[in-house]
């Protein structure tokens, strides 16, 4: 029995094998789309960090035309709203065309992907800006994640010179549907709780408790928003 | 044991030779009798595995010689087209070949095409094919042509109706072909197949055309490893692609999603200057296949008159102008938003200030930014890097029309005149693993890039690439006094099926035999067919 079917599994096999080596070979897609940048000018060195990732992290792009390109070592800086990729073929930390770019995403330190949204942001100073996505649907949460360069007490860096900017977080919240735009939102209970109505408050307020979820921060904030969209209620925006 | 070898070896032979089969193409034109100088209309249906986006057809000669060809888009496994049949060919027998670049096969079909200027051969005999076996195309029962008369008199307008039952309906894969057109009963042709003599390319066209070819040192005559080599289409947002050859010289281009006549200069330049390259092309679009046999034919009276009134027809379509087709523009495309180069820093329009005689003081005056200076007749650029606020060592990316150009002489005697703007790019740019110190971009007056000198290692073409789509002329209302003199009264080679179709059709001043004859595919790969025939007196 076991000869018959060690038997029918070696037919098999040789199926297989004959079916795909008649099968042609296509070769590899030689014109994949081209990264445009220019290059990554260092910037001035200051406390705190212009960068969202101070680490290369493996992620990918998506082109305009909805084309992908993966395997990227990327990296955000926050400080330009720019994206970054280290080419290894030629040595060079390339700041990738923002015009060319839907988006990206990147897997983080912590094992944590990151998504990252090209959109026009119409608001005070408008212009094209990355968002990432902390949770999406008809009405996404963004964040954009920008940092600045401002004036903080004096101290002295590594070497030993004194400097008194730093490079500091002015995250912005954005609620965001394709209609009716952007909504600055703060990350507390009140500002969430305010984008709905008296009754639907109420029973916000008892899902929260049910789910022990106090609404302090970036984290807590996410886990609440996506507790409402789980229970089924949606904003009044 | 011995017996179940036997068995196992059958098996594989059978399994083999069952992999290796493949669906082939399906081809049809209008008619099967044609006069130089007219168009021919043809239909391809394609195996719904196939994954090249685009079939090639080939007008051949009995020699296999290409006479003329076509790049057809595949659609929902179809695709339609034309060829114009040149007034030079001489009288006799052509192939009609379709392929793909990954098909070992061609599928042919043989045409009659006569001379219009000398008519058929006095002395009375040609040349015929022989030995081919015609593809299998079954007749559809269940297909019912309605409303079509026995008889119809000369510009009578008919009305044909085409039911097709839902289970039909249910199995087509694609659309339908219907054409109404003269008929000659003294020849017919079928398709075949013929086996390709020419290397299968191993690169598949997705999308549009493939370039390939070889870069090989001049010196030795090998094949060059690491050398770039650029496609560029001038425009008014350049066409722009690279490619590093391996060991082996070659290079590949895909032109996507271009169509009609479009200019294409290929370049290739060696990391170390020193070395003088040549690239040479290859003609993979031009498949040679093993010809078939062919045995003496004379013609019957029959045949030669229907030539006589083919040619009379095509001759007086010829005097009244009278287009049998007429090309639809192209789709848009949505390409790049911004040149391959970037989006300029500066750009500008020398024409706005004082006329200046060469690029020298174009430069000196209006470029911020662009050093271009002609000490001891060796010319040099030199773009600032604003960002580091220094003039970048080495020679910027300079086009000419969106042509990357080295060599600094083509653009010194440029004045005012000739250029219509200058973009400029004050930054490192990198596009893949290319890397601009700095871009400038001369679009001149002109724009016929003629200033671009061609030589081994710079190839000019002017290049067909994927036929724009067309439509058969109607009978024009305003011409009535005009002959109308059209062998094909309805060419809809895309008709989606539905249960119940109406074809409106009217007769020309030609007289004898037409045919509806309506193609389809089915989702099992075969073919089918359905005519009707009536007369025009």
């Amino acid at each position: 029995m076991a000869n018959r079917i060690l038997y029918i599994v070696f037919i098999f096999g040789l199926l297989a094998a004959t079916s795909l080596k008649a099968q042609e070979k296509l070769p590899k897609k030689w014109t994949a789309e081209k990264i445009k940048g220019t290059r990554r000018i260092p910037y001035a060195s200051y406390s705190g960090s212009p960068f969202l990732n101070d680490k290369f992290a493996t992620g990918e792009i998506e082109f305009q035309d909805g084309t992908k390109k993966d395997s990227l070592v990327l990296r955000y800086s926050s400080y330009r709203d720019e994206i970054i990729y280290y080419n290894a073929a030629i040595s060079a930390q390339i700041i990738i065309d923002k015009i060319s770019l839907k988006g990206f995403s990147f897997t983080d330190e912590n094992g944590i992907k990151r998504v990252f949204r090209h959109q026009y942001y119409n608001g005070f100073f408008p212009g094209e800006r990355y968002f990432e996505v902390l949770s999406d649907g008809d009405i996404a949460l963004l964040v954009y994640r920008k940092v600045v360069l401002q004036i903080c007490p004096p101290y002295n860096d590594k070497a030993g010179n004194l400097k008194n900017m730093s490079y500091q977080q002015a995250y912005n919240y954005y609620l965001y549907n394709d209609k009716k735009g952007y909504e600055l939102i703060r990350l507390n209970r009140n500002s969430l709780l305010s984008n709905f109505d008296k009754l639907t408050q109420k029973s916000i307020k008892k899902i929260l408790r049910k789910n022990k979820v106090q609404v302090t921060d970036e984290s807590t904030f996410v886990i609440a928003w996506n507790l409402l969209k789980e229970n089924g209620i949606t904003v009044n925006f | 044991m011995k017996r179940k070898l036997v068995l196992l070896a059958l098996l594989f032979a059978v399994f083999t030779v069952k992999a290796q089969e493949k669906e082939s193409l399906n081809l049809y034109t209008d008619r099967d009798l044609y006069v130089s100088g007219e168009t021919l209309l043809l239909k391809v249906f394609t195996p719904a595995s196939e994954q090249s986006g685009i079939v090639n057809i080939d007008l051949m000669n009995r020699k296999g010689k290409k006479i003329t060809g076509v790049i057809l888009e595949i659609i929902n496994h179809q695709a339609d087209g034309f060829v114009y049949l040149p007034d030079s060919l001489s009288s006799g027998f052509y192939l009609l070949s379709t392929y793909t670049r990954t098909d070992e096969m061609l599928t042919s079909k043989e045409l009659y095409i006569a001379n219009r200027f000398t008519g058929l051969p006095e002395s009375n005999t040609d040349m015929k094919p022989v030995g081919v076996v015609a593809l299998k195309e079954s007749s559809v029962q269940n297909l019912q042509i309605g409303g079509v008369q026995k008889q119809y008199k000369p510009r009578q307008k008919g009305l044909a109706t085409l039911q097709l039952p839902a289970e039909l309906i249910a199995q087509l894969d694609g659309d339908l072909s219907v054409s109404i057109a003269g008929k000659t009963d003294e020849f017919s042709s079928q398709q075949f197949l013929l086996k390709s003599t020419s290397a299968v390319s191993p690169s598949l066209a997705k999308e549009g055309i493939v370039i390939e070819g070889i870069i090989t040192d001049i010196k030795t005559a090998k094949p060059f490893n690491n050398a770039v080599v650029y496609l560029s289409i001038p425009d008014s947002i350049p066409g722009f692609q690279y490619f590093i050859t391996a060991q082996d010289g070659h290079f590949y281009f895909e032109i996507e999603k271009y169509y009609g006549k479009i200019p294409v200069v290929i370049q290739c330049f060696a990391k170390e200057k020193s070395s003088s390259l040549k690239i040479t092309l290859f003609d993979r679009n031009n498949l040679k296949s093993t010809m078939p046999a062919f045995e003496p034919r004379t013609f019957t009276p029959e045949f030669r008159k229907s030539v006589s009134n083919a040619t009379d027809a095509i001759t007086f379509r010829k005097i009244f102008n009278q287009q049998e087709v007429t090309i639809q523009p192209a789709p848009i495309i949505k390409r790049d938003a911004y040149p391959y180069y970037g989006i300029p820093t500066k750009t500008i329009d020398p024409q706005l200030f004082i006329d200046l005689p060469d690029f020298n003081e174009i430069s000196k005056e209006l470029l911020p930014g662009v050093k271009f200076r002609n000490y001891n007749r060796i010319p040099t650029l030199q773009v600032f890097n604003a960002a580091q606020q220094f003039y970048f060592n080495d020679q910027p990316l300079l086009l000419l029309d969106g042509i990357p150009i080295r060599d600094l002489n083509v653009i010194k005697d440029m004045g005012t005149k000739d250029i219509d703007k200058v973009e400029i790019c004050q930054n490192e740019r990198f596009y893949g693993d290319l890397i601009f110190p700095g871009v400038v971009a001369i679009y001149t007056s002109k724009a016929d890039y003629t200033r671009v000198p061609e030589s081994n290692d710079l190839i000019k073409l002017s290049l067909e690439v994927i036929q724009p789509h067309a439509v058969v002329n109607a009978p024009s209302e305003q011409r009535l006094n005009e002959p109308d003199l059209r062998q094909v009264l309805l060419w809809k080679p895309s008709l989606q099926p539905t249960p119940k179709m109406e074809l409106d059709f009217q007769t020309s001043d030609i007289k004898g035999s037409f045919k509806l004859i309506i193609h389809g595919k089915t989702r099992d790969g075969s073919t089918f067919y359905k005519e009707q025939i009536f007369e025009v007196n």
